[in-house]
């Protein structure tokens, strides 16, 4: 499944959405019925199914607080469909991200008609995204080290120092960035980012679009049918 | 992190299908103006820039800052991007930073994905620029930054809210009370971090910081403000009341002169379309974003007009 072309795995992934978006009949059921076909999908991309079920639960906190106010304002079905889609939106996401490498993605998405800059800005970010955060981290540490959240310090005063802080990552990223342009200028950059390689749609990609959108789609209209 | 600040990043499965199939559909065109815009007069140069300030913004998350009692806060970024980088340059970013949300961690849906940007890349960012555009050059500078930091969070949570209430998701009064009172919080404190960022980068650097034009009128800026906030409540009001307000609708009339227009051209369809509940409330939630969208249409126009008179 890795190697598949992103655009199929991206095509198969907006029809499982939107199947689900959309469902509202038999809900427990389907749920079920799609979860396992997630997990079959884990498991053939031999992903570790547990700690994926358990990473995509990340959206639960978040989606269980309004679960029960529905079920506390009498809409206990309604509670339930929050927490079964968003939760299975999420682990259809960590399949597809998990499966195709970064920059695939974003090309596939391009090819579907993002545009190309918002789509570099993102690569960039991700790109940076780690570093940066390391360097906050030390920052908190250091300040952390010179009593920055000792409870005796005046909140005003700390307050103070973490935007103080905040500007100095702010420099230091937007002076990284400089160096990045005058880096890429170094190594002969014309003005404009060239697409990266083609990506090619083989009949393998095609098969597996297939299969993967019709199985959703499959799922929910037995389910309906049989109950 | 506070629990509210994940408030605004809507996942799949909590807007209805129309709801979040017409910000799909907003969204489109809009970001890729905002792109196109973001770009003019820039080869792609500007990208690591833009790519390294939404990883900025990223690690801003994990700078708490000290609001009380044992609890801490953290920026957000919609407003300090405008004010460092301009406001197309910050929408840019922003939706950058909720693809990567979406993507890679999972927060914020991707079928929802269109609202969450509308609600933060879009009018977040532009409702934080606002202020500092029409107030950043005088003497309010100060207030200008507080009140755009506030604002950019302000707007983008009270249309999510909108829009959750619109697809039917129930909020009784109370935890709606107690939402907006979280939303009112966060606002202010969004606000005081990014004039104390602003105020630290002017030390630091002042060429980071854009100096917006002096001059202009504050009363017209006040006025179109009020009116951008009226149309905001307005929205939240016609999601949490859309009977009600269809009863006011009905009663002067303009609800069956809307319902005539939008369904003349489709007589032929089946009726029981649109009979369904959710076009009476989409009708008043979409007026009262319509409503938004030509406020900001008609402050622009006027302050343009004012500017070259």
């Amino acid at each position: 499944m890795h190697r598949r072309d992103p655009r199929a795995k991206i095509a198969a992934l907006m029809v499982f959405l939107v199947v689900l978006a959309t469902a509202h009949r038999a809900l427990p059921v389907l749920g079920l019925a799609l979860v396992l076909l997630l997990s079959a999908a884990l498991i053939w991309a031999r992903l570790p199914l547990f700690s994926a079920l358990a990473r995509a639960a990340i959206v639960l906190p978040f989606s269980l607080i309004f679960a029960a106010v529905c079920w506390l304002s009498g809409d206990p079905a309604r509670g339930f469909s929050l927490l079964l889609k968003s939760y299975l939106s999420a682990l259809a996401v960590l399949l597809v991200v998990s499966t195709t490498p970064f920059p695939a993605l974003l090309r596939g998405l391009e090819t579907i008609g993002a545009p190309r800059f918002l789509l570099m800005v993102v690569q960039f970010l991700y790109r940076y995204l780690f570093v940066i955060s390391e360097e906050a981290q030390h920052m908190t540490i250091a300040a952390a080290s010179r009593g920055a959240t000792v409870r005796g310090v005046m909140a005003g005063a700390r307050f103070r120092a973490a935007a103080g802080a905040l500007a100095v990552l702010f420099a230091r990223s937007y002076g990284r960035a400089e160096d990045i342009h005058r880096s890429m200028l170094a190594r002969g950059f014309q003005g404009r980012f060239q697409p990266a390689a083609a990506l090619r749609f083989r009949a393998t990609d095609a098969v597996f679009m297939l299969f993967a959108s019709l199985a959703p789609v499959l799922l929910r209209a037995t389910v309906e049918r049989a109950l | 992190m506070l629990p509210w600040k994940a408030i605004v990043h809507i996942p799949d499965g909590f807007l209805s299908t129309p709801v979040w199939a017409t910000m799909d559909v907003a969204a489109a065109p809009a970001v890729a103006y905002i792109v196109r815009r973001a770009q003019r007069g820039f080869d792609d140069a500007r990208v690591p820039l833009l790519g390294v300030m939404g990883a900025f913004v990223f690690a801003a998350q994990m700078i708490n800052f000290p609001v009380g009692i044992g609890t801490t806060s953290h920026l957000v970024g919609g407003a300090l991007l405008a004010y460092t980088l301009g406001p197309a340059a910050a929408s840019v970013v922003m939706s950058a930073i909720i693809a990567i949300q979406a993507l890679v961690f999972q927060d914020g849906g991707i079928l929802a994905m269109g609202a969450n940007l509308i609600n933060m890349a879009l009018v977040g960012v532009l409702a934080g620029y606002l202020p500092f555009y029409l107030w950043g050059g005088g003497r309010w500078h100060k207030w200008a930054i507080f009140a755009g930091g506030a604002l950019s969070l302000m707007v983008s949570a009270v249309l999510a809210l909108a829009e959750l209430l619109i697809s039917g998701v129930p909020m009784p009064a109370s935890v709606l009370g107690v939402s907006l009172a979280l939303f009112v919080v966060s606002a202010l404190l969004e606000g005081a971090i990014t004039l104390a960022v602003i105020q630290a980068l002017e030390t630091i650097q002042p060429g980071f910081v854009r100096k917006p034009e002096t001059g202009r009128s504050f009363a017209l800026g006040a006025i179109g403000l009020a009116a951008v906030l009226l149309a905001a409540v307005g929205v939240l009001v016609a999601s949490t009341a859309p009977d009600g307000i269809e009863k006011l609708g009905l009663q002067v009339g303009i609800a069956s002169h809307v319902r005539s227009l939008v369904t003349t051209p489709l007589t032929g369809y089946q009726a029981a379309f649109f009979q369904t509940g959710w076009l009476r409330k989409a009708s008043g939630g979409l007026a009262g974003l319509a409503l938004i969208y030509g406020a900001c249409l008609l402050i622009g126009r006027a302050v343009a007009r004012k500017r070259s008179a």
